[in-house]
């Protein structure tokens, strides 16, 4: 009869080549993963309160690992320390009957209380408190609506695309000289962005990965969201909301310019936008009252 | 017992907080009544449907609808012509013969049989055929009744949102899109690179529903070849009798033929020639002019006193568009290349083909010349215009400081 403790250090031995190929394994992965094409997860936040939410995911999965290990742990030590020391010793039988209580005690009671509401302030109140402050803080944070150097767009979601639209040099939705575009959304740095989005069939995902940013867009309802882009760069806009056949392919792009670069780019594009401005066509404006 | 109430006290009040401390935290100027609601957008004061109330604005019409999806009759669709036999036998397809007694035209009354030399298709796809109507030969293509239904159940789930479940351009999606998607009861396309004197060949409108249309929501449709021949044919079969490709006298055209690229080994000697080509032949009356009157002039041959209309350095919006939506035939403006998206000009190729073919319904000619020395312009220069409109978008698409450095220099007459 071979004895349990025995036998761990034999399989250790045995799958040392095996331990060898996933250390191997973890390294290349864990290289591979360095490089920014291949890089699992996000990329850096772009956005002003990016790094925040970020902050927040880091937080709440080192409690939860906590948490995690704290359990593992009470769950090892007596299957380690209560294991049968007398197993195997000829018989082939176990050598008693495992015994448990069903947690009656007054001792158990009290023990499973403080675990609760050691459990309650420690991961969920914080959390909560945390995630409820940044979301004050961050995606609820709208700007006012006399906050000065907003840009204002305008989002009407379709399968499968993003039609964006800029009120142009007066500032104003419905002129002229609003700024239409397709799967380009463009922004500046250091300012910041603030949304108005519909959908025109169905329901459709703002997602913004690189800014942090995602919201429903919703058909009879105008949705808002914000964020502030801190990088110049350009990133990309996903819908991720299943919209239909083609949900994957509904990829746009936010392109942050420079404050100097964008106000430039607002000039030629609302003239272009006058250019092709046409006043009978009242079915191409679809500009809607801005909701503040 | 005590601990699993408390855990389940805890849970309710977690419960309970949540939402109250999200309503607490939105944004302070919404109407505090509002909580929830806000979130989802039924603010006070916005219009909630895009431009409502706007006159003979969106929503006014219905998108166009289907009573069945099930097609019971096939139809005869246009073939191409002999010409499209005669290539297909000579690269060696056995299928295609020609054949003396390839159609019968029996003569009423007189019992006298007349034969027609034509092509024959082996596996009976194609046929030469007599319409008795119109006094006319013509080779159709029978496409049946499942091919039709396959490609309508494909149609409604990838196209209808746009084109209209009956495939008239105008679907829910379609609502304020400009430009229109195609009706397919027009029977005129813009980018399928074949002269706009023909209905293109099944080959052309599948690249074009493969590549997409840049900056439209015509994707590049990862569709399989066998989806994509059956809606293909379905939207072939939407032209309404008499027209398009229930039509005896079109012709199909494959995607227009302008050789290999004579520039491939040296892109900036196309590059320059192009530059002179595009103001020569005066793209510049509708396209942006990218350089100076006076440059025009001597590029031209012009009298050095020549002016320009004033707004040379922007593209000129024309109401040449044979597309309507609901009736209003829409404005298109022309491309300014150093700023907006091509729809079909990825590369020089792309760019040469559209100019070749010119876009079918809008104001863009036909560039190809017909034959040797007609209108248009030779092979080479419309190569070279291709090299040269690429090289616009490589070097300033994207690109607004150094767009509106250049385009600031043409303005203030450097």
């Amino acid at each position: 009869m071979i004895r349990l403790p025995h036998l761990f250090p034999a399989i250790a031995r045995r799958a040392a080549p095996a331990w060898a190929l996933m250390a191997l394994a973890g390294s290349v992965t864990a290289q591979a993963a360095e490089e920014p094409a291949r890089r699992m997860g996000l990329n850096p936040p772009a956005s002003s309160y990016g790094q925040m939410f970020d902050d927040l995911f880091m937080m709440i999965t080192a409690l939860i690992s906590g948490a995690f290990v704290i359990v593992l742990f009470m769950l090892l030590v007596p299957v380690i320390r209560d294991r049968d020391r007398k197993w195997g010793d000829g018989t082939g039988k176990p050598s008693h009957k495992a015994s448990f209580d069903h947690g009656r005690s007054l001792h158990d009671k009290r023990f499973t209380a403080v675990v609760s509401i050691i459990v309650f302030f420690v991961l969920d109140a914080s959390v909560l408190y945390v995630t409820m402050k940044d979301l004050r803080e961050g995606f609820w944070n709208i700007p006012a609506p006399d906050t000065p150097d907003v840009v204002k767009v305008e989002v009407l979601a379709q399968q499968w695309a993003w039609n964006f639209r800029l009120p142009g040099t007066d500032g104003e939705f419905g002129t002229a000289d609003d700024i239409l575009t397709l799967n380009d959304m463009v922004v500046s740095v250091n300012r910041p962005v603030q949304l108005n989005m519909t959908a025109k069939d169905v329901i459709h995902s703002l997602f913004l990965p690189d800014m942090r940013l995602k919201r429903d867009v919703n058909p009879g309802a105008i949705n808002e969201a914000w964020f502030e882009p801190i990088t110049v760069g350009t990133y990309d806009i996903l819908c991720a909301e299943l919209c239909g056949f083609a949900h994957y392919q509904m990829h746009a792009k936010v392109r942050v310019l420079s404050e100097a670069d964008f106000d430039a780019w607002v000039q030629e594009a609302s003239i272009l936008a006058l250019a092709a401005h046409d006043e009978s066509d009242t079915e191409a404006q679809w500009a809607w009252d801005w909701k503040e | 017992m005590k601990g699993t109430t408390l855990l389940m006290a805890s849970a309710g009040l977690l419960a309970c907080l949540a939402p109250a401390m999200v309503r607490a935290h939105s944004e302070p100027n919404s109407d505090p009544n509002d909580g929830a609601a806000t979130e989802e957008g039924h603010g006070e004061g916005a219009s909630v449907t895009p431009a409502a109330g706007k006159g003979d604005g969106p929503h006014t019409h219905a998108p166009g609808q289907l009573d069945d999806l099930i097609i019971s009759e096939g139809a005869w669709l246009i073939a191409p012509g002999a010409d499209w036999f005669a290539t297909r036998a000579a690269a060696g397809e056995a299928r295609f013969s020609e054949s003396e007694t390839a159609a019968e035209v029996t003569e009423d009354g007189q019992g006298v049989d007349e034969f027609e030399s034509g092509w024959i298709d082996s596996e009976g796809e194609y046929v030469f055929r007599y319409d008795e109507e119109e006094d006319e030969f013509a080779y159709w293509q029978w496409v049946d009744a499942d091919t039709l239904t396959s490609g309508r159940l494909l149609f409604v789930q990838y196209c209808a949102s746009c084109h209209g479940f009956d495939g008239a351009g105008y679907g829910r999606s379609a609502q304020h899109l400009r430009p229109p998607p195609r009706s397919f009861q027009q029977s005129t396309f813009k980018f399928t690179k074949v002269i706009s004197d023909y209905l293109p060949s099944d080959q052309a409108l599948a690249e074009l529903v493969k590549a997409g249309l840049d900056g439209t929501p015509m994707l590049p449709w990862a569709l399989s070849d066998m989806q994509l021949a059956d809606i293909i044919q379905y939207f072939k079969s939407l032209s309404p009798e008499g027209t398009g490709w229930r039509d005896v006298y079109s012709e199909i055209s494959d995607t227009v033929e302008i050789g290999a690229d004579p520039y491939a080994s040296d892109p900036a000697a196309g590059v320059a020639k192009g530059r002179d080509v595009y103001h020569r032949i005066g793209c510049y009356s509708c396209h942006p002019g990218y350089v100076s009157p006076a440059a025009i002039n001597t590029i031209a041959g012009k009298d050095a006193g020549t002016s320009y209309r004033d707004d040379l350095t922007y593209p000129k919006a024309t109401r040449s568009s044979a597309f309507d939506v609901q009736g209003h035939y829409v404005q298109i403006l022309p491309p300014d290349f150093t700023f907006h998206s091509m729809r079909s000009g990825r590369t020089a190729r792309d760019v040469a083909l559209t100019v070749a073919a010119g876009i079918g319904g809008a104001g863009m000619p036909q560039w190809k010349q017909s034959e040797p020395g007609g209108a248009g312009i030779p092979d080479d220069e419309i190569w070279a215009i291709g090299h040269y409109v690429r090289s616009l978008v490589d070097e300033y698409h994207n690109q607004p400081a150094k767009r509106a450095a250049f385009m600031a220099g043409l303005r203030n007459g450097d």
